[in-house]
């Protein structure tokens, strides 16, 4: 696969990524930051407007076309990768999960698993740097710090009937 | 009148310029000829005319338009990085010493036909010489022409007039607001120059410098400063008898390096365009209808020869330069023609001279032939595929 590449002066740049056959995709990045995509069937041909992305859509697009979330997303937890190997997660904690009634301290997260509790969301309110005594309730969602293998355990500890221990 | 009625002509005008801009958009064509036509309508000649109250050429309306001129330039040169010009400049200097050798010398031929002076016959050249990277620029991307192969050489061309026109600007602001007598023309050109080396050295060297003086960690912080810049060279340029167009370009030019060129793009874009607008505003509002129609003559002339001298250039830059097929060189040539906010500053700049040629044919000429040359040129842009069929080996 081979990517052109080209100047347009007062407009941006194009890229041309060469599919199969003699198609090719063709991204314009404005100045402004918006993306507009065509794909070209064949030399010669006019390109055909595919869409056009906001700068910031384009960014999270492309996340995903990259591969950054190759496992499939559950719906109750969320990534964000910060460097390297690690990452801010949303864990959702189940009615059913030996962490509810628990307070940080007992829940033992940070020495067991290696992940930070950073921030509870309960409802519409947030408890940033939530202390040692703070409870944890079914329902909340956890934001934690850690290492992509220690979130993804977490995302075990979170569910029904689960704890540490268990 | 009262103190207030500054803010409510302010008022008026932008709500001119919004319905202009309105109109453009459902009529399907740049808005540089709409908002000339508003200015025109809005002014003492014609809504002054009819009894209705006229918007003045007022201080304000100047220097905002002044603003226009300038930001307009500055992003000019904000597109010119070293690194970019080096690149593909063999087919890029071909192509534009083909266009200028061409259409320059039809508008310099016609003013010596209409019997002017050879000054006056070189602005008429720049005006009708000069094709509108605005409204090309749109176009192209309005017609999704932007991501094929005849977006280069016109891109291309539009690039090596850019430069052509700074450069072009220097010279003829140091000649015509020099006044007459060769030697004080002579002088300015002189302190033009100077004043220019001064800046083109800092810009050179001072890539630091520029780097620096735009890191802040705010927005507002950030679009002052470069405004702050901007303003205060280009009204010193002015002050010092050189174009503040071409001494905003060179300061774009200096920013062009640095990192801070998407930020720019991103936050001053905005008020370029507000500005602009009101330049090609107060471009209308200091036409009288009267002398644009006692230019028709030479328009007609202008728009004749000048069309077909774009579509050929334009036609062999595609085919020839860039070994485009017929209708893609069709759309090159069709491209080519619009004609924009350049000529109108050409025109503005020479508006304050002495000749009458100068001051009062050449801008009513202006507005007149960008006025035909938008709109025709919008019409051949959309017509270029059918038009495909009639060019040479297709």
């Amino acid at each position: 696969m081979t990517v052109y590449e080209a100047d347009l002066p007062g407009v941006g740049k194009k890229f041309e990524v060469e599919l199969e056959g003699e198609s090719r995709l063709v991204i314009v990045i404005h100045n402004t930051g918006k993306r507009e995509l065509f794909i070209r069937p064949e030399e010669g041909a006019d390109s055909e407007k595919l869409f056009e992305l906001s700068d910031r859509l384009a960014r999270q697009v492309g996340t995903i076309m990259e591969g950054a979330y190759f496992q499939p997303i559950r719906t109750e937890t969320i990534d964000t990768v910060l460097a390297d190997d690690t990452l801010i997660e949303w864990a959702k904690v189940q009615s059913g999960s030996s962490l509810a009634g628990k307070t940080l301290a007992e829940a033992r997260l940070r020495q067991e698993l290696g992940v930070s509790v950073i921030a509870i969301q309960r409802g519409e309110e947030t408890l940033t740097n939530p202390g040692a005594e703070t409870e944890i309730h079914a329902g909340d969602t956890l934001v934690v710090l850690g290492s992509q293998a220690a979130c993804r355990e977490l995302d075990s500890v979170v569910g029904e009937d689960a704890g540490i221990d268990g | 009148m009262a103190e207030g009625t500054a803010l409510l002509e302010a008022g008026a005008m932008f709500a001119a310029l919004a319905l202009a801009g309105a109109g453009a958009r459902r009529l399907g064509v740049s808005v540089i000829p709409l908002y000339v036509v508003a200015g025109i309508l809005g002014n003492e000649y014609v809504a002054g005319a009819a009894g209705l109250p006229a918007i003045r050429d007022g201080e304000f309306v100047t220097v905002v338009a002044e603003l226009g001129i300038v930001f307009l330039l500055f992003f000019l040169g904000l597109e010119f990085s070293i690194d970019r010009l080096l690149e593909g400049r063999d087919r890029m200097t071909r192509a534009g010493l083909l266009d200028l050798g061409v259409n320059f010398p039809v508008g310099v031929a016609i003013g010596f036909l209409v019997g002017w002076s050879p000054i006056e016959a070189f602005v008429l050249g720049g005006v009708v010489y000069i094709s509108s990277s605005a409204v090309i620029t749109k176009s192209l991307i309005d017609l999704g022409w932007i991501a094929n192969a005849e977006s280069e050489p016109m891109l291309g061309t539009l690039v090596f007039e850019d430069l052509a026109i700074a450069l072009y600007l220097a010279v003829l602001s140091a000649v015509v607001l020099g006044g007459g007598d060769l030697a004080s023309a002579a002088t300015n050109v002189g302190v033009a120059m100077g004043f220019l080396l001064v800046l083109v050295a800092g810009v050179a060297k001072g890539e630091v410098l520029f780097e620096r003086y735009l890191r802040v960690d705010s927005n507002e912080l950030f679009v002052i400063r470069a405004v702050a810049v901007t303003t205060l060279v280009a009204g010193a340029a002015l002050a010092l008898g050189v174009s503040e167009a071409v001494a905003a370009f060179f300061i774009g030019m200096g920013f062009s390096s640095t990192d801070h060129v998407e930020k720019l793009e991103r936050l001053l874009v905005p008020l370029r365009d507000t500005f602009a607008a009101v330049f090609f505003f107060w471009i209308g509002l200091t036409t009288d209808p009267r002398l644009v129609a006692g230019t028709v003559g030479l328009l007609a002339v202008a728009v004749v020869a000048t069309t077909p001298t774009k579509l050929l250039t334009g036609y062999l830059t595609g085919a020839r330069i860039y070994g485009l097929d017929a209708r893609r060189s069709t759309r090159v040539a069709c491209g080519m023609v619009t004609r924009g906010e350049f000529s109108l500053i050409i025109a503005a700049l020479v508006g304050g001279a002495a000749s009458p040629v100068l001051s009062e044919t050449i801008p009513a000429f202006a507005v007149g032939y960008v006025l035909v040359m938008s709109i025709l040129g919008t019409l051949l842009m959309q017509s270029a595929d059918a038009l495909a069929r009639f060019a040479p080996g297709s």
